[in-house]
């Protein structure tokens, strides 16, 4: 399913509508970590993130995965230049009230999976 | 080789990755492989982290040479007490300020051992720790690389005149010693040179060229052929054609009509960027692949006409009589065994002009002309190569905004006016449109089974430690070149000469304007 459809099925708030608008692409795996060597380690590529942190090294660990988007679960917001970071690396970042457990079962519904289900 | 290194500082956890993002963009530059890509950068960022998070700063150093990277990574201290704990998934000694980044969790080494394909720590506790892997880089996909074209070549008819030079779009072409030659991953199965070519050294590859129907047998036409035959009306030629002994003749409109219709709706309807160009020609198609990459994503995702009608016959004994070499290659791409059944518009015009001159009473009568349908206004039809390069350049530059879809043919006046065709381009469309509808026939549009994908003809070297010097050697040459592009060494311009002394093609020597001091100052 595209990025679009996963903000508005979960609600999410987007933080880079300029990246959103943009991906097309179908995105069916995800990953859920707040240690970012584990990230790093597993993620799939194209998938999406699932994480507690907010700060700039998230960015890099998407990046340099090849991640397409990073869900901040909890409410949490990184600050502004994380954004700007993000957007030039074309990943898009959304927030979520909700906390990961919740996050991760709805996408699962949705028929997202894990790296190697 | 190529060289880069990067300090790293203690502790700073903002910067980190700066290192491996610029290797990034340098391994990618020379081609490598996208999934090794991604192993080095995630083994050069863990090792990046390590400095930052454990030591009191260090230096990245990267060499890329002979296929592979070796990436070295020394530290000042503290060094590893004992080497193979550390390299157990689960041991840190992180400080509580990287965990709560989200680091130190015990994974950084066995990270960068599973992504690199040899790695080796030494360490001595108090002085340092020296991390080095290596990662095989492989070129990205042998598919986007040359693919055979389909240009025949008659050296024995070269009159060295080398206009083939300078209308090929792509300067593939090269004439040397009289013997005309054509780079492969350059060519685009155009037409050009083959126009250009008077005595009839360039033409389509013509192999084995028989014409043998089955009993099932089809014949597969361009209707510029149908209308090509002077004044003998158009359902008398497909009469004449299945005379040949075949079971059914199929013109290639009905799918051109259906691949029209196709890219109308996309642009109508799809999210492509706009305006969506027609893949209707293969040979535009190859010139995006190698010289507009960027536009790649402007193709609409169809089959091209020759493409979906051999889908639709593939199965039956079918002979194309294709007007171009772009044509026979990409129904050659779809179907390797078709090589057998291509064959020239020449091979059957002479089978059958005699059946057409026996029979020549029967021609009287030829409906009145009608017009051309006109065009839908969303649709922008270009023909010939120059106006071709000037519409994808202007798409390209995004100043061609109020078009919707384009349709853009290689050849001057589209199919028509392949220089394969006996018949002039306006006789034989005008003839095509008088006789409307005297070839029913049904045509489908497709999506195409494998996406276009941008081709990079400009490789120096599949190995890129090659690649990278041989960028360096380019340099060289193209500065002791004088730049007039006169073609007298045989290539179109000075840079191609370059590129050809650089890939051992060609000497500096056969430059006129070169001095013998000069010559031998390489």
């Amino acid at each position: 399913m595209k990025l679009k459809d996963i903000a508005h099925e979960l609600g999410l708030i987007e933080l880079t509508p300029e990246v959103t608008a943009g991906d097309q692409d179908e995105i069916e795996r995800g990953y859920a970590s707040d240690l970012l060597s584990d990230v790093l380690a597993h993620a799939p590529q194209g998938g999406v993130l699932v994480t507690l942190q907010v700060h700039l090294n998230v960015i890099a660990v998407a990046s340099h995965a090849e991640l397409a988007a990073v869900i901040f679960a909890g409410d949490r917001r990184p600050d502004d230049d994380i954004r700007t970071k993000a957007i030039a690396e074309g990943i898009a970042l959304f927030v979520s009230p909700a906390d990961t457990f919740d996050i991760v079962g709805r996408l699962y519904a949705m028929g997202m999976k894990g790296t190697h289900a | 080789m190529e060289h880069l290194a990067y300090d790293i500082q203690s502790g700073d956890f903002g910067g980190a990755g700066a290192a491996s993002r610029d290797l990034k963009q340098h391994l990618k530059r020379i081609g490598a492989e996208s999934d090794a890509v991604r192993r080095a950068m995630i083994a050069a960022y863990e090792a990046e982290m390590n400095v930052v998070i454990h030591t009191a700063g260090g230096r990245l150093e990267a060499t890329v040479s002979d296929g592979q990277l070796d990436v070295d990574v020394v530290d000042r201290g503290p060094g590893i007490r004992d080497v193979p704990q550390a390299m157990r998934e689960g041991f840190s000694t992180a400080s509580s300020e990287a965990r709560a980044l989200g680091f130190g969790a015990g994974m950084g080494l066995p990270n960068i051992e599973r992504n690199s394909d040899r790695l080796r720590v030494t360490s001595a506790v108090g002085d340092g720790t020296r991390v080095s892997f290596s990662i095989i880089l492989r070129p990205e996909a042998a598919e986007q690389g040359a693919r055979p074209s389909s240009l025949g070549i008659a050296a024995e008819l070269c009159r060295d005149c080398r206009h083939c030079l300078v209308a090929c779009p792509t300067a593939a072409v090269r004439v040397r010693a009289a013997q005309p030659s054509v780079l492969d991953h350059l060519c685009i199965d155009c037409t050009c040179c083959i126009a250009a070519c008077d005595p009839g050294a360039l033409t389509l590859l013509d192999a084995p060229g028989k014409l043998a129907p089955g009993a099932d047998g089809v014949l597969a036409v361009p209707p510029a052929l149908l209308a090509g035959f002077g004044d003998h009306a158009v359902d008398t030629v497909l009469a004449e054609l299945r005379g040949l002994g075949f079971a059914e003749v199929a013109s290639v409109h009905p799918y051109e009509d259906e691949l029209r219709r196709g890219v109308l709706d996309l642009a109508a309807t799809s999210a492509l960027p706009t305006p969506v160009i027609s893949p209707v020609c293969p040979a535009v198609v190859s010139l995006i692949e190698v010289k507009f990459p960027s536009l790649v994503p402007h193709l609409a995702p169809l089959a091209s006409p020759w493409e979906a009608l051999q889908r639709d016959f593939g199965e039956r004994d079918v002979t194309y009589v294709v007007s171009c070499p772009s044509q026979r290659t990409a129904l050659l791409a779809q179907q390797p065994t078709a090589q057998r059944r291509t064959v020239t518009p020449r091979l059957v015009r002479e089978a059958v002009l005699p059946r057409l001159a026996a029979r020549r009473r029967a021609a009287a009568g030829t409906p009145a002309p009608q017009p051309q349908a006109a065009g839908a206004d969303d649709l922008l039809v270009v023909t010939g190569v120059s106006h071709v390069l000037a519409v994808l350049e202007q798409i390209e530059d995004g100043r061609l905004t109020d078009v919707a879809s384009v349709e853009p043919f290689i050849c001057d006046d589209g199919c028509f006016g392949s220089p394969l065709l006996g018949e002039d381009a306006y006789v034989a469309a005008w003839r095509w449109a008088a006789a409307a509808g005297a070839a029913p026939g049904e045509g489908r549009s497709y999506e195409r089974a494998r996406p276009y994908r941008p081709r990079p003809g400009i490789r120096l070297d599949p190995d890129m430690a090659v690649a990278i010097r041989k960028l360096a050697e380019l340099d060289v040459e193209t500065k002791a070149l004088p730049g007039k592009d006169c073609g007298v060494c045989g290539a179109p311009t000075c840079a191609a000469l370059a590129e050809d002394i650089v890939m051992g093609r060609a000497v500096r020597a056969l430059c006129p304007y070169v001095t013998p001091e000069e010559e031998s100052a390489s």
